[in-house]
């Protein structure tokens, strides 16, 4: 072996060697630096899972911590149909077993994995039953089918019903809000989902320490309410038993705290079911919310109280001032008349109230200017939202600037026609009255909780002084009058108790904006009135088989009696002042 | 290393001019490297790559143990983590099961099936004197739903059935043993009071 050949030999292996290395350092470059993001995506997808951590939306508790929505999970049983044919477990055996289970017809679930096969041999997906309760899921698992998959959905369940379902609202089948208070707070009750990451072993055990939370999930707060769940119930009940039974369209009944300004009831009839809500929104869609609300009308003469209160407050009356009030009062340009035929009387202001004497009415409101009057509405808060902020909620229509009021209007605004408020307004106007003329905020919501227990959003509580103690005071005492002396004396007599009431038998305006010859019927009252605690406002719109304010009579005597009773009021143990009446 | 050797004394060859003894074969001086006992002692011993050895074994033994503990600990995770999840359907089905029997239609339906009435005419007994404030009447008749029956609708209740109409023997049944025979027995006597003062 020369020297020279043996240089030959380590050149070539040399060559080799760079060769290699370069083949070496090629597929290096070409792995770690050009597919590098491709792989790692690829091998993350290999072991790695990610995983969307549920927030939970806020539960509703009413004002006692009765639970009104509840945030649950509802499960979705999906199936792989291309696997389901050649199981050994077939469609049609475990069709069967499922049908027994949900209640499906065993054909239908057949047809569903046969469709989709049909469409695409290929497929891996089809629901067989959607949004089954955990009762359901955990029956359909234990059968242990191998082709039945399962996903779980955040969905909400009402435990009551329909209690309080005008007010709550509901959300929609993705859980989205839709509507009432789950729509309006749903910046408290609202979640977000959260994210993480976690490695699983080829069995599906997720390897320990591998969790990677990227966003943490943020669950709802709950949603206090100062409705009670009981008194709603009876409330609803109530109107709804009476509503049928006189053939009314709509109705609602306002209980509200005369010391506080917070709502206990607002029943509404017609009514949803949050649980079942194509039940209602299939037949009538504008009973889905709460007319108490969105739904406005000429209050009629339960407004005269607010009249009367504010000529009080004013000054240019008391509850002896004489009027002489005719059948028909008719000063230039208007005419009013009562509702139904009488010889002149000599009433006193408490007797107009009593008699609700319009062209009594109309004479005594003159004694005050109209933008004075407008100002004393506003100050009861009409003309604007309550501080609730109901969804759709409606301002009312204060028929614009008095100064543009022709006659009639000026005249009719005295006893509630020509201009609009809710139902919760007038259980308001009759709330700052029972109050000493004080008043409070109406609040629907006492707070929204977070998981600490922290509660914002509270109501600030601070009332407005609208009119003198004294104003108020006689005004309660001009209704004690109507209740004890009027028509409905003996329908709305509580006994043990003192009332204070104010009936309304409206003239309701058609499509076409024309007076119909249907009625709203109303009556707002207080008990007990020496030291009003609660107001009960109800208002039912065209009773066709009683058109008169006698129609919501027994659903104010039992729904004031019951609030009585469940809120341990002391009976009264005094009587009612009696005014005289007429001169 | 080299300036800690030492070497043996040499032997030192007869001085030139001294007598010489008969001729004797010399043997060549040796010489050779003698460790001092530090040196000796330094040296690496078997016990010593033993250690090692074992120890680095014992490790990887505990790594792996620790990593079946590991694994082992994870499937523990999970199965406690499926029951976790099994218990809390549970609880959500029983709070749904009791918020929809708790609520105040269904109660009422069952109290009136039952035969229960409301009196509307609440009378009270102030403790502080005994006087009775009201007059007390019998209740007259109704309940709130006879005649329209529930209004308020609750589309959870559907397919419920009254106390009254679920059959004697599973309601029977499904109390404990004891319960259901000393409820049988009739009333000895009048009623225990509690004495209180």
């Amino acid at each position: 072996m020369t020297r020279r050949s043996s240089r030959r030999r380590m050149a070539a292996s040399a060559l080799a060697l760079v060769a290699i290395l370069a083949v070496f350092l090629f597929r290096l470059v070409d792995i770690q630096v050009v597919h590098a993001d491709a792989l790692d995506a690829e091998a993350e997808d290999k072991r790695s899972i990610p995983q969307t951590i549920l927030g939970v939306r806020g539960d509703i508790f009413d004002g006692t911590g009765v639970l009104l929505a509840h945030s649950v999970l509802r499960y979705d049983i999906t199936a792989s149909p291309k696997t389901a044919v050649k199981s050994a477990v077939t469609p049609q055996d475990a069709a069967e077993r499922i049908g027994k289970i949900t209640g499906q017809n065993p054909a239908d679930i057949v047809a569903i994995l046969a469709d989709a096969v049909k469409a695409n041999p290929d497929s891996d997906y089809a629901y067989v039953a959607k949004k089954v309760d955990a009762e359901t899921f955990e029956q359909i698992r234990a059968l242990d089918i191998p082709w039945i998959y399962y996903e779980a959905h955040p969905a909400r369940t009402y435990p009551n019903g329909a209690v309080a379902g005008n007010l709550i609202g509901f959300v929609g089948s993705q859980n989205e809000a839709q509507a009432g208070l789950e729509l309006s707070e749903d910046s408290c009750l609202a979640a977000s989902d959260g994210r993480e990451v976690y490695d699983s072993s080829a069995d599906g055990v997720r390897i320990p320490g591998s969790t990677v939370v990227t966003q943490q999930a943020v669950d709802g707060r709950d949603l206090l309410l100062t409705i009670d769940s009981d008194l709603q119930w009876f409330t609803q009940q109530t109107l709804a038993s009476y509503a049928q039974k006189f053939g009314a369209a709509w109705g609602t009944v306002v209980v509200q705290e005369v010391k506080t300004g917070k709502l206990v009831a607002v029943a509404d009839y017609p009514t949803v079911d949050p649980n079942d809500v194509d039940a209602t929104a299939s037949t009538d869609v504008s009973s889905l919310g709460s007319r108490a609300f969105t739904a406005p009308f000429e209050p009629g003469s339960t407004f005269k109280t607010l009249t009367a209160a504010s000529l009080l407050d004013a000054g240019l009356a008391t509850p002896d001032t004489h009027v002489v009030a005719p059948y028909r009062y008719a000063p230039s340009g208007a005419d009013v008349n009562d509702s139904e035929y009488h010889p002149t009387w000599n009433l006193t202001m408490t007797g107009v109230l009593k008699e609700s004497s319009n062209t009594g009415m109309a004479q005594l409101g003159l004694f005050m200017p109209a933008q004075q009057r407008q100002d004393y509405m506003k100050k009861f808060g009409l003309g604007q939202r309550t501080e609730v902020g109901f969804g759709g909620e409606e301002t009312g229509d204060l028929h614009g600037d008095p100064a543009d009021w022709d006659a009639q209007t000026n005249l009719t605004t005295m006893f509630g026609q020509g201009l609009t408020t809710t139902a919760v307004q007038m259980a308001s106007v009759y709330q700052t009255i029972g109050n000493g003329g004080v008043r409070m905020p109406v609040s629907l919501v006492s707070g929204c909780r977070a998981a600490d227990g922290t509660v914002t959003d509270t109501p600030t509580g601070t009332g407005t002084r609208v009119i003198s103690e004294q104003a108020a005071r006689e005004t309660v005492d001009m209704l004690e009058n109507v209740a004890t002396k009027g028509w409905l004396a003996s329908q709305v007599r509580i006994p043990g108790y003192r009332v204070a009431t104010k009936t309304g038998t409206a003239q309701h305006v058609d499509a076409s904006g024309a007076y119909s010859k249907s009625y709203i019927v109303s009556l707002a009252g207080l008990a007990p009135a020496e030291n009003p605690q609660y107001v009960v406002s109800v208002t039912l719109a065209d009773p066709v088989k009683m058109n008169t304010s006698g129609a919501a009579a027994p659903i104010f005597r039992e729904v004031m009696t019951q609030v009585l009773k469940q809120y341990s009021v002391v009976p009264s143990g005094s009587s009612s002042p009696d005014l005289a009446t007429n001169y | 290393m080299s300036t800690a050797l030492a070497t043996a004394p040499l032997r030192r060859p007869t001085a030139p001019g001294t007598t010489a003894r008969p001729a004797a074969p010399v043997a060549p001086p040796r010489i050779e490297i003698a460790p001092v006992r530090e040196q000796r002692r330094a040296r690496p011993r078997a016990v010593y790559a033993g250690v090692v050895v074992g120890g680095l074994g014992a490790l990887m033994l505990g790594q792996l143990f620790l990593s079946i503990a590991l694994s082992d600990g994870a499937y523990t995770i999970d199965s406690l983590q499926a029951t976790q999840k099994e218990q809390a359907r549970q609880v959500q089905q029983l709070t749904e099961d009791l918020g929809r029997l708790s609520s105040p239609q269904n109660l009422a339906e069952n109290a009136e099936a039952l035969g229960m009435v409301q009196n509307a005419n609440p009378v009270w007994l102030r403790m502080s004197d005994g006087a009775v404030i009201g007059t007390p009447a019998p209740a007259q008749g109704a309940g709130v739903l006879s005649g329209t029956g529930s209004q308020v609708a609750n589309h959870l209740l559907t397919g419920l059935p009254l106390v009254t109409q679920i059959p004697a023997q599973s309601a029977t049944s499904g109390q404990p043993a004891g319960t259901s025979a000393a409820a049988q027995l009739p009333l000895q006597g009048p009623l225990a009071a509690p004495t209180t003062r």
